[in-house]
């Protein structure tokens, strides 16, 4: 799973490193409405009534309709927008997504390895559109609808303030949409639990029974497009159906002799909320030397790097005390280092693509003095798009005493781990064969969370996007007519959305063809995207001052517009991964922020407009 | 407007001031174009005091200014010029709401809502208590009788009844002042007589009203003083008793004359011992004034001299 290296960062780290810019996108966002409201008035009447009108009508929002400020009306104005979705018969969306639930599980890959994260992610995407198409539309058309059948006119007339009828609007749809989001999530997880519940059947005549090890071997049947193998002891009466289709079934044995029985339990370990701890990624390249990277095998994606088979290359991750302190004795109390990892391989010679390629693990201490330096490779085998589960058992970690050349066991918390610290070194063993890796693809596994709180925090995650839709939607419409307010809320949806790509053409990263002017010359006179452009000189300053206009003008508005797909954590609850409270708290403040924001533009833009005009 | 009236004492002043409602000054609305050319003058210089517990009439065709000098009072409307005070504060203040009431021109309500849930929203925005609201939810539909169909939705209910419920909601605060757009406007003969006898009553209690129509009869059942409107242009001003009178004539009604009597009632009316019934100005109808405002108007457009008394 990729994982956007902001994750990295602690909350209150982000939040400090945040402010700064934020109060001052704030501070730019104000004074350029100020002026631009300041020269539109001059213009239209008088620079002295400009000045005048704005003095008061921000000294009245501040000083008079702020203190007055009353819930009640708020709440009026919310109650009357629930009332004006639920006359828009919103449930309609309600109903669709129930039937998508009805016949999704229709058109989904039944044979698929990961039944599990199909299901969520088909649950959780459906949820997501659907809730962000109902937030585009209540919001845009509400406001203007209000205006067009001058039903404003008996609310403005009445002592509502407008950041009242700005907030109510927007609480009136955010609780519609909770509501239909508590009401979906619901079905949802009893739609995925319901579709990944089910069992097998063991017949004893299919397992062979060695008596030497007292335990039987075999196959559970054929259900739901899989089997498992399974190990079962006879002398603990347990057993276990491995790995299949990303989960695993643990088998009770009943009755002796012939009447054995075997009962498989329930899938376990498809439906996860692990908590990954992550380190520090650095390399040492090919002769043991420092380096800034791993390798590039030639992939344009430039996420993960590699480290060579046979040579001294090695990634390592460097774990602090925090980190540490997960594998504490209390927490491990079997006292085993929990590490899981999900490398990449990448083969220069042909062979099976499913054979594994053997590695090592080198545990090493970050003190130079330390007694104990690093630990004897402990070897593992990776494959491709498989998580490597590594318990490694304290008692196998051993290093060779440089005195007697023999290998002794290490002291892990006395030897290894100083001022809480540890590094992780991963090599690959075999030649011309390489290894891929990223920060977050190693990582000591903490004690796993509740799946349902997970999945309840990506909803939240959800909310949280259809807020922001709505905050939106009610800010166009505040001056907008209906339709015009629905484009400019799904713009701001797709620039915030494509924000990375749009900055990146501007900043030249992605620079073959020019912007939308030269393009357009380019498609018309025929030129190729990776010629130069035949052009005069003179058409070509024009070309590239309007193509630069144009993309500063998309790269403000894209910096500005919330990166929607970071609140998406669909991919987190899929793959089994908590979302951190980090995380979570970081997309509720940037909410908050965006919250605020929107409020105060949309009530002042909503204070100068005539509603009768 | 002008005024030929002496200049008040300052405590006279202080007193007449507490006393007007509304206030305008040189009240200017122009409607630009994008470009900000001017395109109407809907509203040109209107000067109007409006006194606490009068009944006003705006008077005026179609485009006069009437419901753009409401709209301007109300702050649904900004102006270009002017200004236009509504309790001693400005149109834009919105806590001057608490004291109006609104009845637009047609009851621009919210369909899906019942009679009950209307006036309880309306009431929610008053901040009012819920035993406040309940309590004058049930006096208004009283009121407005429409306790049978109180639970239906609005979109259900005639023009008439959406008329009465669009009073009931500007009514919801018991204001001091209230603003009537065509307050007839929909309502049958029954139902007109109704809502007239509704405005004196509302005087009666002591609260204000500005009413504006273009149906003559009602505003010269009502009103207390009128405005003129043509063109936005404020056309004449007054009492409505005092603008319909004919100053040039001079009517005698007696009875108990000999016919000789008659042909002398001149000169000897009291000499032969007749009794006076009345001796006044005959009356026109407003119909007649209003028609005669407007030609005259068109004849010689722009300011017209207005003497109040």
């Amino acid at each position: 799973m990729v994982v956007d290296p902001s994750e990295f960062i602690r909350f209150g780290d982000w939040f400090w490193e945040a402010i700064v810019p934020f109060l001052l996108t704030i501070v730019t966002l104000l004074v350029g409405g100020l002026v631009f409201w300041f020269v539109q008035l001059a213009v239209r009447r008088h620079p002295r009534v400009a000045v005048d009108i704005i003095g008061r009508t921000l000294h009245n929002s501040i000083f008079r309709d702020l203190p007055s400020t009353s819930l009640r009306r708020i709440l009026a104005m919310a109650r009357l927008a629930i009332h004006e979705a639920l006359r828009s018969r919103v449930l309609v969306i309600f109903a669709i997504f129930v039937v998508l639930l009805l016949f999704g599980g229709w058109f989904l890959d039944v044979e698929n390895d990961h039944p599990a994260r199909l299901y969520l992610t088909f649950v959780l995407s459906s949820t997501s559109y659907l809730i962000i198409a109902l937030a585009m539309f209540l919001s845009a058309f509400s406001l203007p609808n209000d205006i067009k059948n001058r039903t404003i006119y008996t609310i403005t007339t009445k002592p509502v303030r407008s950041h009242e009828i700005f907030m109510g609007r927007v609480i009136g749809f955010a609780a519609v949409g909770t509501i239909l989001l508590l009401m979906m999530g619901t079905i949802s997880y009893m739609f995925v639990w319901r579709g990944l519940d089910h069992t097998h059947t063991i017949d004893v005549a299919d397992l062979n029974y060695d008596s030497d090890r007292k335990e039987w071997t075999g196959r559970t049947s054929f259900d739901r497009h899989h089997f498992h193998d399974v190990i079962i002891s006879n002398e603990t009466k347990r057993g276990i159906a491995m790995t299949s289709k990303g989960h695993q079934h643990e088998i009770t044995v009943v009755g002796e002799g012939t009447d054995v029985q075997f009962e498989v339990g329930p899938p376990v370990g498809d439906l996860l909320a692990r908590v990954p701890v992550y380190g520090e990624l650095s390399f040492l390249d090919r002769y043991g030397n420092q380096a800034e990277s791993g390798l590039n095998v030639g992939k344009s994606w430039g996420y993960r790097t590699y480290i060579e088979g046979n040579t001294l290359n090695t990634a390592i991750w460097k774990f602090g005390d925090q980190a540490t302190s997960q594998i504490t004795s209390a927490t491990f109390p079997d006292e085993k280092i929990p590490l899981e990892m999900d490398l990449r391989v990448f083969r220069t010679n042909r062979g099976d693509i499913e054979s594994k390629i053997r590695g090592e693990v080198i545990l090493m201490s970050t003190d130079p003095i330390a007694k104990v330096q690093e630990s004897l490779p402990i070897n593992f085998e990776a494959t491709e798009f498989a998580t490597l589960r590594m318990d490694i058992p304290f008692s196998d970690v051993k290093y060779l005493d440089p005195i007697s050349a023999k290998p002794i066991s290490v002291d892990v918390f006395n030897d290894l781990i100083v001022n809480g610290e540890l590094k992780v070194g991963i090599r690959c063993k075999e030649h011309a064969q390489f290894f891929g890796m990223a920060r977050a693809d190693l990582y000591l596994r903490g004690p796993d969370q509740s799946f349902i709180i997970n999945f309840a925090k990506s909803y939240v995650g959800i909310w949280m996007q259809m807020l922001l839709v709505t905050l939106f939607g009610v800010l166009f419409s505040t001056f907008l007519n209906g339709i015009i307010s629905l484009k400019a809320t799904l713009a701001i949806i797709v620039l915030g959305t494509f924000a990375g790509f749009i900055t990146a053409i501007q900043t030249d990263d992605v620079s073959t063809g020019g912007g939308p002017i030269e393009a357009l010359v380019r498609g018309v006179t025929q030129q190729g995207a990776e010629t130069e452009l035949n052009v005069s000189d003179g058409a070509r300053d024009v070309i590239e001052a309007l193509d630069g206009a144009y993309l500063w003008t998309m790269n403000v508005v894209s910096q500005i517009a919330p990166r929607y797909p970071e609140f998406n954590t669909a991919d987190k609850v899929a793959y089994g991964y908590d979302i951190s409270m980090d995380l979570l708290l970081r997309h509720l403040t940037v909410t908050l922020g965006y919250f605020m924001v929107i409020s105060i533009i949309g009530t002042l833009i909503l204070r100068s407009r005539e509603v009768a005009a | 407007m002008s005024s030929t009236q002496t200049a008040p004492s300052p405590e006279q002043k202080y007193k007449s001031k507490s006393d007007v409602v509304i206030e305008t000054r040189n009240l200017t609305k122009t409607y630009k174009d994008f470009w900000g050319r001017s395109k109407v003058h809907a509203l040109k210089a209107l000067d109007l005091d409006v006194k606490k517990g009068e009944i006003f009439g705006l008077l005026g065709p179609n485009g006069s200014g009437k419901s753009t000098t409401i709209k301007l009072l109300l702050g649904l409307l900004f102006p270009t010029g002017g200004e236009a005070l509504v309790f001693g504060s400005d149109a834009s203040d919105v806590s001057k709401n608490e004291r109006i009431g609104y009845l637009p021109e047609e009851s621009y309500l919210y369909k899906f809502l019942n009679a009950e849930e209307t006036l309880d929203f309306y009431g929610r925005l008053f901040n009012m208590s819920a035993t406040k609201r309940r309590k004058r939810i049930k006096e208004l539909i009283k009121m407005i009788d429409l306790d049978w169909a109180k639970k239906r939705q609005l979109k259900e209910y005639s023009k008439g009844m959406t008329r009465r419920i669009g009073l009931a909601q500007a009514l919801i605060n018991d204001p001091e002042l209230i603003l009537l757009d065509e307050p007839t406007t929909g309502l049958d003969p029954i139902g007109t007589r109704e809502m007239k006898d509704l405005i004196l009553r509302l005087r009666d209690q002591g609260k204000t009203v500005l009413m504006c129509s273009h149906l003559l009869a009602d505003v010269q059942d009502v009103c207390d003083r009128i405005a003129i409107l043509y063109q936005g242009e404020l056309k004449e001003l007054g009492r409505v008793d005092n603008l319909l009178s004919v100053q040039d004539v001079t009517q005698i009604q007696a009875k108990g004359l000999s016919d000789e009597a008659k042909e002398e009632i001149q000169e000897v009316i009291q000499r032969h011992s007749g009794e006076m019934i009345s001796m006044e100005n005959p009356t026109s109808t407003l119909e007649e004034l209003f028609l005669n405002i407007v030609r005259e108007s068109e004849e010689r457009p722009g300011h017209r001299h207005i003497e109040e008394e």
